[in-house]
């Protein structure tokens, strides 16, 4: 049986990890507090990916961005998913050669449906993930600074159209706010999908991801709360998806 | 102990070299040159993306004859991972129809159930079989990791695991020195480490 996926989202802003809040980012760490409190290697176990978002506001430095994460991910192996602000394939490359498995795209899904269809045919559809930032019916691009006019529903239509491998949805009104996944919205879109389905935003403690990963809509939950799973909170969720059942991987 | 990954420029190589080092292996090196080849003590033919694209750029740089001298001919040990276990197979259709290195008897085809989810994403379990060198001290049924849009059938004993997505599919085979698995040991936690020791330490 395939499992669903418990995923840890990290944001990465001009060489600081964050806590987002509805799309405010409050900066908590740089690379060597997550390292001292988040133990890595350690956190890993319980993951079974890890996504890096490179949400810099101002000018972006993917050759740093990719440093951190090639430094990160050292010794961790699970799937690493890396993303923000990728503008053209000499990005994707970077990103892919320190370390990335997937890449995550956002502004380009929307702006450059020619790059997406480049980036798919050289490094296969299974290796991108289009990431929606929504807010009701909108869908926000940019960081969520730009809204754009198409509605979550026909944008939704329109992903299914460019042969990505899966999607990321993230509620920009739970983001960072610890009261649970927006999952009716997960329901709507899923029924005009045929890839697998992310959710994003709002899980506040390990109900809320078993939540998330009860639902039939739902292939993976993914969480960016560094403070909410801080120290054992991870590993702790994962022991208690597994009691109660949720059809979540295990290994020794 | 030399490992050489064969590179062939598609896929995350990162990542398994990680790996080997982890796991100690003596000399690790990234390389499609057929002396390297040549001096391996095993072989791992890694990939993602597309088999035809794959297959053209294998052809360009030779690799397909060096990988049959240096496997077929000189039987050293290989672990096809991913696309790289569809390539030693006979043929796939994706993007119309190309030939794989034909090293073993399979065919690769797209998954095509009603309502399934296409990539097949995420972990799933394997029905281990024990005849495998390189499910060694695995417990039946285990989480692997995987990522694909196709999937490889045979009709042949190629002392096959199975795994199902819609239908039953061949997750790993194993015909002598030469092994594959559709998933990803480098990127499935603990089973992983345990399946890629195993092939440095007995196939």
């Amino acid at each position: 049986m395939l499992r669903k996926r418990l995923i840890f989202t990290l944001i990465y802003s001009d060489g600081f990890f964050n806590q987002s809040r509805n799309f405010r980012l409050q900066k908590v760490g740089d690379i060597n507090w997550l390292e001292k409190n988040y133990a890595f290697k350690k956190l890993a176990f319980s993951l079974d990916e890890l996504i890096v978002l490179d949400a810099s506001r101002g000018s972006r430095d993917i050759i740093t961005f990719a440093k951190n994460l090639s430094r990160l991910v050292e010794d961790v192996f699970i799937p690493i998913c890396a993303g923000g602000g990728i503008r053209c394939m000499e990005d994707a490359e970077v990103l892919f050669k320190n370390g990335a498995d997937k890449i995550i795209l956002n502004t380009i899904i929307y702006e450059n449906k020619d790059l997406v269809g480049a980036l798919i045919k050289k490094y296969g559809s299974q290796s991108i993930v289009a990431s929606v930032d929504y807010k009701k019916n909108d869908v926000f691009v940019k960081n969520g600074a730009q809204k754009i006019e198409v509605k979550l529903h026909d944008y939704i239509d329109y992903i299914n159209s460019l042969g990505v491998g899966e999607v990321y949805l993230n509620s920009m009104e739970n983001d960072g706010t610890g009261f649970g996944y927006d999952l009716e919205t997960a329901e709507k879109v899923a029924e005009i999908f045929s890839i697998p389905l992310i959710v994003a935003g709002g899980a506040g403690n390990g109900e809320h991801l078993s939540e998330g990963i009860a639902s039939p809509w739902v292939n993976a939950v993914a969480t960016a709360n560094l403070f909410n799973f801080i120290g054992d909170g991870l590993p702790n969720a994962r022991q208690e998806i597994i009691s109660s059942k949720g059809n979540i991987a295990q290994w020794k | 102990m030399k490992i050489v990954v064969v590179d062939y420029g598609m896929g995350n190589i990162k990542s398994i070299v990680s790996v080997l080092k982890y796991l100690e292996v003596d000399e690790i090196s990234v390389s499609n040159n057929p002396f390297e080849i040549a001096s391996a003590d095993k072989l791992i033919l890694p990939g993602v993306g597309s088999f035809a694209m794959a297959m053209s750029n294998i052809k360009k740089l030779n690799l397909d004859k060096y990988l049959k001298d240096a496997v077929i001919v000189n039987k050293k040990p290989i672990l096809g991972i991913c696309l790289g276990m569809q390539l030693m197979g006979g043929s796939s259709t994706e993007d119309l129809h190309s030939f794989g290195l034909g090293f073993i008897q399979g065919s690769v085809n797209r998954f095509s159930a009603p309502s399934l989810k296409i990539p097949h994403i995420g972990f799933n379990q394997v029905k281990v079989n024990n005849n495998l060198k390189l499910f060694r001290g695995i417990d039946n049924v285990s989480d692997f990791y995987f990522v694909h849009s196709y999937k490889m059938m045979s009709e042949y004993d190629i002392n096959q695991s199975i795994c199902h997505y819609g239908n039953d599919f061949v997750s790993s085979y194993e015909v002598g020195n030469i092994a594959g698995v559709q998933f990803h040991p480098e990127l499935s936690q603990t089973n992983g480490l345990k399946l890629l020791d195993n092939f440095i330490k007995y196939l």
